[in-house]
């Protein structure tokens, strides 16, 4: 018997021995260990048909054990008698299960279709990279004792190995003439025209490091599909697997439908004993990197390859899978719940979504944010929402005890408040700043799609009433907070959601709003935080009616300096990034006003940062790809009636033999006549003379309108200057600076100077 | 994303578009007015919803019954002001 004391890197099963466990030894050692792992499925059914099961599954081959116990199903009222069906062979349950069920498709199953890890981690409280020590005999796992907890903020990091490889362009876009090879500071490039010489190599490669991750860009999509083909061509294997006896893992690309949008994923190709992350198909990796993806990981229990393609919603669901075979709640295979009847009027009051008003149009000094810190989850805890408990009264809980949601939320919550306020503390030089950021950044997604998954049907514990009643619980807090504002002697600007704009003459440091977070904290039981004070902020209006206003568009400057945008051109992903960089130059060099009546003094400079880049734009000084419009197919491309400027890319590359599919996004340039685009991704390079200029311009003035009208910059105005392409005269500068903007007056900009107008 | 119901901007359109026909009728400066008191209603589209009235157009006429009130409030305001001015010259005087 050994004891070995180590780090989780990979488990799965393996027909005939169990689980595999790969285990990374404090001595450098990677270990694939067995252990023995019983698994369990349940059915439920009139007891005649449960009996006729019991003998079916007695006649299998290697029959299964089983047994008759009580378990609860949340959606249930009782406990029910369910017949336990439990293989010794992990390998086996899926096929046991799918015949199963086969056979008796009216029964009702439970801990059907439940990832290995996540049984794993409820029975023995594993994680991917927990720390560990285990009782070895002979290859296999006798005992496993988890060190750390996934809710430590510190664990020892891993000594992890990573091999990077990625080509050297985008493989949609061009062909690639190399690989580049990054272990540790070593960088290497291999050649493409010489697959042979590249296989030997890569194959060396892999050996002598050895790497437990290899991180690649389109590895996915492009590379290791590309890699691995070739070394069948040429005879060669190519070692990606640690586990010898497995083959690769493949995983079919899909589309489908969330939150309102198609999403594409691609194929994915997965590796046993080693991770293989593909940093283009991989969901919010450019929000959290590894970092953020190994931290999402450690709390959801799922493997590291999973976590790094799956959507947050996948996680949180493995969370409360593992919360409720803990507590000896059945896990649905098909959901069977549906939506309780309701009259007319209880659907009017209930179906509703988070209290979002129409700010006051323009520009605000020394305004105060104020954000509730993750709203929804915070109030499924506080007010007790679960599928199983009565709906809340406003924020007070029907029952005490915490169901199963509120359960599974309450130490991800804490963990993430925890790594926020620790963060805010550290130095600025201290690295676990960024790290803290992208871990607390990963815990947000699964904390936000949460709320989302208890409103999805096809959710296991998910339940439409409770779904609303977040909501409802969420506008009760924005009122209260509102009232706290007012009774404060504050004026409430907007309200979107889960934040509050407020200002008060005489209120600007984030200390004078300190008596109003208590407040608002105290009546709604609820922690709120300042995101923090505007030095000032333009709410902006509709494009369509300069007097309508948009909740949510709008830009500011902190006192810390920091710009805050959203909603407009810069925020968008179809914003080609000159329009995007130009209209955050202009909001940077704005950004240097201390106070909003500095403002008019920057105008001239605002001005001919945009005249800069319309020029440069007509120069041809604009590399193309910084012209590049990017928009996602909502559908096939020939299923669209009249084809959007996208689909006309996207059936240009249909014509080359590149079939995209939907949510898949296509880049392209606005060119002149008909197709009015030329698709990026084509070999032929585009004929930079067809551009289609005053698209182009007409872009780069809606996002200059978009900053420069709250200023009083009348549209028209600027349209015509720019497009004059006047500068504005020297004599007419200093007049310019002491502007002043009274109330109720407005600059007019003429193409020769500045003139002022009351409104 | 998974409503049933309209939302209240949706809603709001579509009461405003049952008065299209009233709406066509008016002369162009009555028209202008008319879109005034509907823009003054969209202000306040969230007690709006957070009312959940199964009567929509009885909120949105409230809102704009509002609105004219703080409009009345604001004049009378400044009805007041000029008035003092006139009776005590000396307070109205800028500096």
């Amino acid at each position: 018997m050994t004891l070995l004391t180590g780090w989780i890197l990979d488990l799965y099963e393996t027909p005939g021995q169990g689980v595999s466990l790969w285990l990374l030894a404090e001595d450098g050692r990677r270990l694939c260990l067995q252990q023995d792992f019983p698994c369990v499925f349940y059915a439920w059914g009139p007891p005649h048909r449960l009996r006729a099961l019991w003998r079916w599954l007695q006649q299998q081959p290697d029959p299964p054990r089983l047994e008759r116990v009580q378990r609860r199903d949340l959606f249930q009222p009782e406990p029910l008698d369910v017949m336990a069906i439990e293989t010794a062979e992990p390998a086996r349950l899926p096929e046991l299960f799918r015949l199963a069920e086969q056979n008796f498709p009216d029964l009702t199953w439970y801990d059907a279709d439940i990832q290995l890890s996540l049984r794993h981690a409820a029975r023995h409280g594993t994680f991917p990279l927990a720390c560990c020590r285990v009782e070895v005999e002979e290859n296999r796992l006798r005992r496993i004792e988890v060190l750390d907890s996934r809710w430590d903020l510190d664990t020892d990091p891993p000594p992890l190995r990573i091999l990077s490889l990625r080509p050297d362009c985008d493989p949609a876009h061009q062909a690639p003439s190399c690989l580049l090879v990054e272990v540790g500071r070593c960088q290497q490039e291999l050649a493409i025209q010489h697959p042979l010489a590249l296989l030997n190599n890569l194959r060396y490669l892999l050996q002598k490091h050895d790497p437990d991750l290899l991180l690649t860009a389109w590895g996915d999509t492009w590379l290791l599909p590309w890699l691995l083909e070739q070394a069948e061509t040429w005879g060669r294997s190519l070692p990606f697997n640690r586990d010898e006896r497995r083959g690769i893992g493949w995983r079919r690309e899909r589309s489908y439908f969330s939150y309102g949008q198609i999403v594409y994923q691609g194929q994915q190709v997965l590796f046993y004993g080693r991770w293989h992350i593909d940093q283009k198909n991989a969901m919010l990796w450019s929000d959290s990197g590894l970092e953020g993806t190994l931290e999402s990981a450690r709390v959801t229990g799922l493997p590291v390859q999973m976590t790094a393609r799956c959507s947050p919603g996948t996680g949180i669901s493995a969370m409360q899978m593992i919360e409720a075979l803990r507590s000896g709640v059945l896990v649905p295979w098909h959901k069977q719940q549906s939506e309780a009847p309701k009259n007319a009027l209880d659907l009017l009051h209930a179906d509703q979504g988070g209290l979002v008003y129409q700010p006051k149009i323009g520009l605000h000094r020394l305004v105060g944010a104020v954000d509730f810190v993750s709203m929804y989850p915070s109030v499924m805890v506080k007010a007790n929402i679960s599928p199983e408990v009565p709906p809340p009264d406003g924020l007070t809980p029907a029952s005490e005890a915490p169901g199963l949601v509120p359960r599974t939320l309450q130490p991800l919550l804490a963990k993430r408040v925890a790594l926020k306020q620790r963060r805010a503390a550290l130095p600025a030089w201290d690295p676990r700043r960024r790290t803290d950021q992208v871990r607390s950044a990963a815990l947000k997604w699964l904390l936000v799609v949460c709320f989302g998954y208890l409103g999805y049907k096809n959710a296991r514990f998910g339940r439409i009433e409770a779904h609303e009643a977040v909501t409802s619980g969420g506008r009760e807090a924005c009122l209260r907070a509102k009232e706290a504002a007012e009774d404060l002697g504050f004026e409430v600007l907007h309200i979107y959601v889960d934040g509050l704009w407020v200002q008060q003459a005489g209120f600007s440091s984030p200390a004078d709003f300190q008596p109003l977070l208590q407040e608002i904290e105290r009546r709604t039981g609820l922690p709120v935080g300042l995101d923090g004070v505007y030095r000032w902020v333009a709410f902006l209006p509709s494009r369509l009616d300069a007097r309508v206003p948009v909740a949510n568009r709008y830009f500011g400057v902190f006192q810390n300096g920091e710009i805050k945008v959203r909603g407009i051109e810069a925020r968008r992903r179809d914003t080609p990034p000159w329009v995007a960089g130009a209209q955050m130059a202009v909001l940077t060099h704005l950004a240097q006003a201390e106070d909003a009546r500095d403002l008019p003094a920057l105008i001239p400079g605002a001005l001919e940062l945009a005249r800069q880049a319309l020029l440069s734009l007509r120069r041809g000084e604009v590399p193309a790809a910084d012209l590049l419009t990017t928009q996602r197919l909502s559908r096939e491309v020939k299923a669209y009636a009249a084809p959007s400027p996208a689909a006309r890319a996207a059936l240009q590359l249909l014509a080359l033999g590149r079939e995209l599919r939907p949510g898949q996004r296509v880049r392209f340039l606005w060119m002149r006549g008909w197709p009015g685009v030329h698709a990026w991704d084509q070999p032929t390079p585009p004929n930079l003379a067809a551009l289609d200029l005053p698209r182009y311009e007409t872009l780069l003035l809606r996002a200059m309108e978009s900053v420069l009208q709250p200023l009083g910059v009348q549209s028209e105005g600027l349209r015509i200057w720019l497009r004059e392409g006047q500068r504005v005269s020297q004599p007419a500068l200093p007049q310019l600076a002491h502007l002043a903007l009274p109330e109720g007056e407005k600059l007019a900009l003429t193409p020769v100077c500045l003139q002022r107008q009351h409104a | 994303m998974g409503r049933t119901l309209p939302s209240i901007t949706q809603t709001f359109y579509i009461e405003q578009e049952a008065f299209a026909r009233f709406r066509r009728a008016l002369r162009r400066g009555d028209q202008l007015a008319l879109d005034d008191l509907f823009n003054a209603a969209r202000q306040h589209l969230a007690p709006a919803a957070y009312a959940a009235n199964a009567l929509p157009m009885e909120i949105f006429i409230l809102a704009m019954l509002l609105e004219e009130h703080k409009e009345v409030l604001r004049l009378r305001q400044q009805l007041e002001t000029l008035r003092g001015a006139k009776h005590d010259p000396a307070d109205g005087l800028d500096p």
